[in-house]
């Protein structure tokens, strides 16, 4: 045996080995700085005016009252425009077209709006809708929130659906279930805990959208759930405190950052133990 | 016909009339949800018609102005209404390129940190950690920009490039000037850390996908980790690895707050890496609601197709790698 | 008429028993069969016999299941099959385009290799099929899903947890709730593909048992890789190879003397 070449391999395997270590220490390290930092920073703006007072103008104290409400409200009016269509166009991709040509092409689409900027949907929406009516609106907002709901819930329906064994469906038909039947009373079933996994992951992707609520929602610095009036969102609060020079409106964002940040982390857990016990059983 | 002699389990021809009639009832049923069905997985594509059609639209008047000098200039001047999109287009560009120059390399030595090295019981905590910040907003990247990552880079990391590489020849350019903070760099290091996660689990994917056989055989021969990699692994798994690279890119290509925060908002093309600049996304989302004028916002909302573009054609071969990969894997 | 006439030579050499005491419930003629391009069924004729229990043998891949699903043309559920030739039942031919599958698929029932309960409570299981065809009061409803369950000798043991998920039950009773979920949309003919492969050997005996008392009410057909299964619950039997019908007769028959080399072999282990 060659000792040489022998040596040589391997110390090319312990430079490789190294760099996949520190890689990985490196990246860990500045992602939990990250979360740190804001934890540090959201924490200690935290307090009991953030739930109950609006934002203040610069330089007094204040809360973020509003922006959590026009947030959630613009999230639930996204949801709830965005699920049906999603969940009944995964459903045909799944179900009724799973192998035809309309199907593929809707699918390489809608994997494509997947992962489109979202500040080109809020453009869309500027266009179509803000335009139209004249004037900024939370509904505008909530439109193109759920423009970005729309193909997450179209992906994770279709594929829970897939996973849903074909001998349920078999065994549906064999007692002359007619199709859409057999998917409303036992697909869906069969891949609810999935597809709720899929709604959650879609709130906890919109509830940190910035770019498509800057010009179709725009901001408010008032209460309002007037949907036909500018709403602040908690993303765009954040924005724009950020970037001021006041210090209170800095640790305000810092605090709604913290806010996004949990509720999201939240989400995304919640989901993922949906669907842990779904392939536990 | 033979109904008559059946026994009492069975159906009647009575109660076959009976069946036939409630199997219309909801055979239209049937027909009405395959119809919605069908109608909604077809508004996702007119979903993606009505985005390019309202940004061809929209960006018109300032196509039809400046022609193709929209792109190849870069002058960016409200006042006197010219615009040319080449600064923004260069900083999408640029900044997207140095993020995936440090990114893969790092996320490729993650996941195989993941795949190959770590022990198992670290393996799922780690990974489903990776997918959970692959989830947060950019917001919180780009706040976290502004605050941390300018002033240290500033205080601490710009000086000393600038010292360091002050008298080397092309580097000196390249890392000139007084250190901002916030600039293209930084924009680009925020752009990294932001899609680490993304291409990190991809790639643990695409690598899990290699059937064990291969790599036991790789082992047997006695290769090391590293040569295992190297040789077996990567070359297996080299289109799904290149398909997430590109979906890694489009978002980094389209990625608005992480940006807008940092990269300084100037409009020029900077040889300097330090120096302030612009990307398509950040000087939409500074300046589309301030715009004053037709011609100005129609010039943004062309700016917005041109990104559209873009990131749609390195979406598509993202995708189309994936697919193929996919359809290895079976 | 009976179709005696129309089989191949190995079995008119040996008509059955008494042929004037049996009728047709189904009747094959000629049935070809293809996935795509490729023929899986070649020219099969056979009688499936009112009342009786014909079982459907021969090595992996013969064909066996592919005839199995012709019947209630499940294969319609996927792209590129499709088959051609004769299946008539009751004066239609079930292999034609045009005909309403739900409907044919309520006569025809099916049961499935692994147990196939839907996500729901055992009482939903049976009810939610019945519901499809009939409008019934509570009472009559609760009367036919225990009746269903009793056909199906599962009463005994759900009757106090009808409420109780089906997927909660073991491997043995989810079969015979599928079983009672066949029975109850009141079929006329019950298809079984291999139902006893993924079951212990009590619970195997518990549903040979049953398709034996089946049989009184219903035309039964089974696809089973075990031939001492197929010599135990069948009263015909038909051997197939290579996506064809070798021989087809009466079960003792078919197991005692067969006329064809293949089915010989076949029976005495020498392949498959």
């Amino acid at each position: 045996m060659d000792l040489a070449i022998y040596n040589s391999r391997r110390r090319r395997n312990v430079v490789a080995t190294a760099a996949s270590y520190g890689a990985t220490g490196v990246g860990l390290a500045g992602l939990a700085m990250i979360l740190i930092v804001l934890f540090w920073e959201g924490f200690s703006g935290l307090s009991l005016a953030v739930f109950t007072e609006m934002t203040p103008p610069p330089g007094s104290a204040g809360g973020l009252l509003n922006a959590i409400v026009g947030s959630i409200l613009m999230t639930v009016i996204a949801i709830a425009i965005g699920t049906p269509i999603g969940m009944l166009a995964g459903t045909y991709l799944a179900e009724y077209g799973r192998h035809d040509k309309v199907s593929s092409v809707v699918r390489f689409i809608n994997d494509i709006l997947l992962s489109a900027p979202s500040i080109v949907v809020g453009l869309f929406i500027y266009e179509v809708m803000v335009v139209p009516m004249g004037h900024f609106s939370g509904i505008a907002g909530a439109v193109a929130l759920s423009v970005i709901v729309i193909p997450v819930v179209v992906r994770t329906t279709e594929d829970m659906l897939m996973l849903v064994p074909n001998t349920l469906r078999e065994a549906a038909a064999s007692i002359g279930l007619p199709r859409s039947l057999m998917i409303r009373h036992i697909a869906y079933r069969a891949a609810r805990s999935g597809i709720i996994t899929g709604i959650l992951l879609a709130v906890a992707r919109i509830s940190g959208e910035t770019a498509p609520l800057l010009f179709t929602a725009l901001n408010n610095q008032f209460y309002s759930h007037n949907l036909n009036a500018p709403m602040s969102s908690l993303p765009v609060v954040i924005f724009q405190f950020a970037l001021s020079p006041y210090e209170d409106w800095q640790k305000l964002a810092w605090t709604g950052a913290l806010i996004i940040t949990i509720s999201v982390l939240a989400l995304s857990i919640i989901a993922r133990a949906l669907t842990g016990t779904r392939k536990a059983s | 016909m033979v109904d008559v002699t059946w026994g009492g389990a069975r159906v009647g021809a009575q109660d076959a009339t009976e069946r036939a009639k409630a199997l219309n009832k909801l055979r239209l049923g049937d027909v009405i949800f395959h119809a919605v069905t069908r109608s909604a997985a077809l508004l996702v594509l007119l979903l993606l018609g009505g985005v390019m059609v309202a940004l061809f639209l929209g960006s018109l008047p300032a196509l039809t102005t400046f022609g193709f000098d929209f792109v190849t200039t870069q002058s960016w001047n409200p006042v006197t209404e010219k615009f040319g999109a080449l600064a923004p287009i260069y900083g999408t560009l640029i900044t997207s390129f140095i993020a995936m120059l440090i990114a893969v390399p790092f996320g490729l030595l993650i996941a195989m940190f993941l795949t190959e090295l770590c022990p198992m019981w670290l393996r799922r905590p780690i990974g489903i950690a990776i997918e959970l910040l692959a989830g947060i907003p950019s917001i919180i990247y780009g706040i976290w920009g502004l605050f941390v990552l300018a002033p240290f880079l500033q205080q601490y990391v710009q000086p000393a490039l600038i010292a360091t590489f002050g008298n080397v020849p092309v580097l000196s350019s390249l890392f000139a000037g007084p250190p901002y903070g916030i600039g293209v760099l930084t924009a680009s290091l925020i752009l990294a850390i932001m899609v680490l996660p993304f291409v990190t689990s991809i790639s643990r994917d695409v690598f899990d996908a290699v059937p064990p056989v291969l790599k036991e055989a790789a082992y047997g021969l006695g290769c090391s980790t590293w040569e295992v990699m190297r040789y077996v692994v990567l070359p297996y798994t080299r289109v799904g690895v290149i398909g997430g690279v590109m979906l890694g890119l489009g978002r980094a290509l389209g990625e608005t707050m992480a940006v807008t925060f940092v990269i300084g908002n100037a409009h020029k093309i900077s040889s300097s890496l330090l120096a302030p600049g612009t990307t398509i996304s950040a000087t939409i989302a500074n300046e589309f609601t301030e715009a004053v004028g037709d011609l100005y916002t129609s010039s943004l909302i062309a700016l917005g197709l041109i990104l559209f573009v873009i990131t749609f054609i390195v979406l598509a071969i993202a995708r189309y790698m994936l697919l193929r990969i996919e359809k290895r894997v079976g | 008429m009976s179709i005696a006439t129309a089989l191949p030579t190995a079995v008119t050499g040996h008509p059955p028993v008494d042929p004037s005491s049996l009728r047709d419930k189904v009747a094959i003629r000629n049935l070809e069969f293809y996935y795509g391009q490729s023929k899986a069924l070649k020219g099969i004729t056979l009688p499936l016999y009112e009342n009786k229990v014909t079982a459907f043998i021969g090595p992996s891949g013969c064909g066996k299941s592919t005839l199995l699903r012709v019947l209630n043309r499940m294969y319609d559920l996927y792209p590129n099959q499709h088959a051609e030739g004769q299946v008539q039942f009751d004066g239609i031919n079930i292999v034609e385009p045009g005909l309403d599958l739900n409907l044919l698929r309520a006569r025809i029932g099916m049961v499935f290799q692994k147990p196939t309960p839907f996500p729901m409570s055992i009482y939903e299981n049976i009810a939610f099929g019945i519901r499809l065809y009939e409008k019934l009061s509570k009472r009559d409803l609760d009367q036919r899903v225990e009746q269903s369950l009793r056909r199906a000798a599962l009463w005994d043991e759900v009757k106090d947890k009808l409420n109780a998920n089906g997927l909660s039950l073991s491997g043995g009773q989810q079969q015979r709730l599928c079983i009672a979920r066949t029975v109850a949309v009141r079929p006329e003919v019950i298809l079984f593909d291999e139902p006893c492969s993924a079951l212990d050997p009590i619970s195997t005996a518990k549903i040979e048992e049953l398709i034996f008392e089946l049989k009184e009410d219903y035309t039964i057909v089974i696809v089973t890789h075990n031939m001492q299964q197929a010599a135990r619950v069948s009263d015909y039997t038909a051997f197939m190879y290579l996506g064809e019908l070798v021989e087809f007769g009466p079960t003792d028959k078919i197991f005692t003397s067969p006329t064809d080399r293949r089915t010989q072999d076949y029976i005495t282990g020498r392949f498959g």
